[in-house]
């Protein structure tokens, strides 16, 4: 999407709007991806002589974003809610669902990544939204590519629920883990 | 029913999203033809993904702090950083300077730009081979010779008492310009009165002015900021290298001095 222009901090300018879109998923709080995305750049800078060019920029500050959010999470372990407590059941029945709106439909996508939890998130925002192949993913995540595949299906068979997508009547009848 | 062959989630999601095998991707496409089940599951990854891109795309609009901040890093992480060439651009060279003069100047020159004049010229020596006899026009009074002897010694950063306490040379930076010589880029102030940017540059035995800038003082001693896109017009005509660090540039007096 963005051709990289050969300096970082130019690279890191340009891909702001995605970092900041990464680490909103993560944390759901705009102050916190606001901090998250200039903390990821800090060290970007510090860390530039270990960016080797061959590699993906994008994934590379993906996984330095993501790092931050578990430290913090770590750290603030008391603090944070639960996914528990996202896990909100007031979305629509699936007839309601049918005449929603464009718009409303948009914004239960929205809502319903927001219910799923952290790490079904990220991985969607990742290959989804932010295009990386399932390699780039797992590095980001530092997982084994099947991980991400398989909770990369899991995710999008929960989203297709969620949002009524699912074209599907009754279950699938593929494997599940 | 029977299907010919069974594909996991998995299988039909990587076929969606075009990161399967050439020869799996096939035998979905074979099973795609005659098994509608299977063409409404792919089709479902299919709709995720798409339907999830569209809700987050375009990004939403960075906020003007956090572009702000990146931003100023970015600058600072340029200005600190040595560049790996000999030649630099105009834009680099006004970076690295402010980035190394922004400890010790921020404050005067922001204080100075408020009154900022526009400095006058007593010697804009551009283009002069470093062979040609050098115009040595002194510094208001000081003697080029006590001056040189500064020039020969003093770190960068370094600030030196002349003429009995009238005067002062602060030394700014270090750099080699293109022939390779070592030059020195200072301001010399009188105690009351016009402060002067100026360069020299060492040729065999002795260092010639290459360019001088008079400036009222801002009344701290500081240039103000006009005289120094003087200098900053220059060291870009003269393809001035990257500042010496401390270690470069005490070899490089040491060196001179032999």
């Amino acid at each position: 999407m963005t051709s990289p222009p050969s300096d970082i901090g130019d690279q890191l300018i340009a891909f702001l709007p995605n970092m900041r879109r990464f680490a909103l998923s993560l944390s759901r709080a705009p102050d916190v991806a606001d901090d998250l995305v200039q903390q990821a750049c800090e060290r970007a800078l510090a860390s530039s002589a270990s960016f080797e060019p061959g590699t993906r920029f994008d994934a590379w500050m993906f996984r330095i974003i993501r790092n931050l959010w578990i430290d913090r999470t770590r750290r603030q372990k008391t603090a944070g809610p639960s996914e528990d407590v996202y896990e909100r059941h007031d979305l629509m029945g699936e007839d309601g669902q049918q005449v929603a709106d464009a718009r409303q439909e948009l914004s239960s996508v929205r809502d319903a990544l927001e219910a799923m939890p952290e790490d079904q998130r990220a991985i969607i925002m990742l290959v989804c939204v932010d295009d990386l192949s399932y390699r780039d993913a797992a590095e980001v995540l530092n997982v084994p590519i099947g991980t991400v595949m398989s909770r990369l299906a899991r995710a999008r068979k929960r989203l297709a629920e969620l949002t009524g997508i699912n074209p599907v009547p009754g279950r699938s009848t593929g494997a599940r883990d | 029913m029977i299907e010919p062959m069974i594909f996991d989630d998995e299988t039909l999601m990587a076929f969606a999203d075009g990161e399967l095998d050439e020869a799996t991707t096939k035998a979905v496409e074979r099973a795609m033809e005659t098994d509608d089940a299977l063409v409404m599951r792919v089709a479902e990854f299919i709709e995720t993904r798409a339907t999830a891109r569209e809700a987050f795309t375009p990004a939403e609009p960075v906020p003007a702090a956090l572009e702000a901040a990146v931003r100023g890093m970015v600058e600072r992480h340029r200005a600190a950083e040595q560049p790996a060439s000999n030649v630099v651009s105009l834009g680099a060279a006004r970076t690295r300077r402010f980035g190394f003069a922004q400890q010790s100047w921020q404050l005067p020159l922001a204080a100075s730009l408020a009154t900022a004049i526009a400095a006058g010229f007593i010697g804009y020596q551009l283009g002069q081979s470093p062979g040609a006899a050098p115009v040595e026009p002194g510094l208001d009074g000081f003697s080029s010779a006590e001056i040189a002897s500064v020039l020969d010694s003093a770190a960068s950063g370094d600030e030196v008492t002349i003429a009995d306490g009238s005067g002062r040379v602060r030394l700014i930076s270090s750099f080699n310009e293109q022939s390779g010589a070592l030059c020195r880029e200072y301001e010399v102030d009188r105690s009351a009165g016009a402060s002067v940017v100026a360069v020299s540059c060492r040729d065999d035995s002795d260092w010639s002015m290459r360019f001088a800038v008079a400036a009222p003082a801002g009344g701290d001693g500081y240039a103000p900021a006009s005289s120094l896109d003087a200098l900053e017009a220059y060291l870009g005509a003269i393809e001035a290298g990257p500042a010496l660090t401390a270690e470069e540039e005490r070899a490089a007096l040491d060196a001179a001095a032999r």
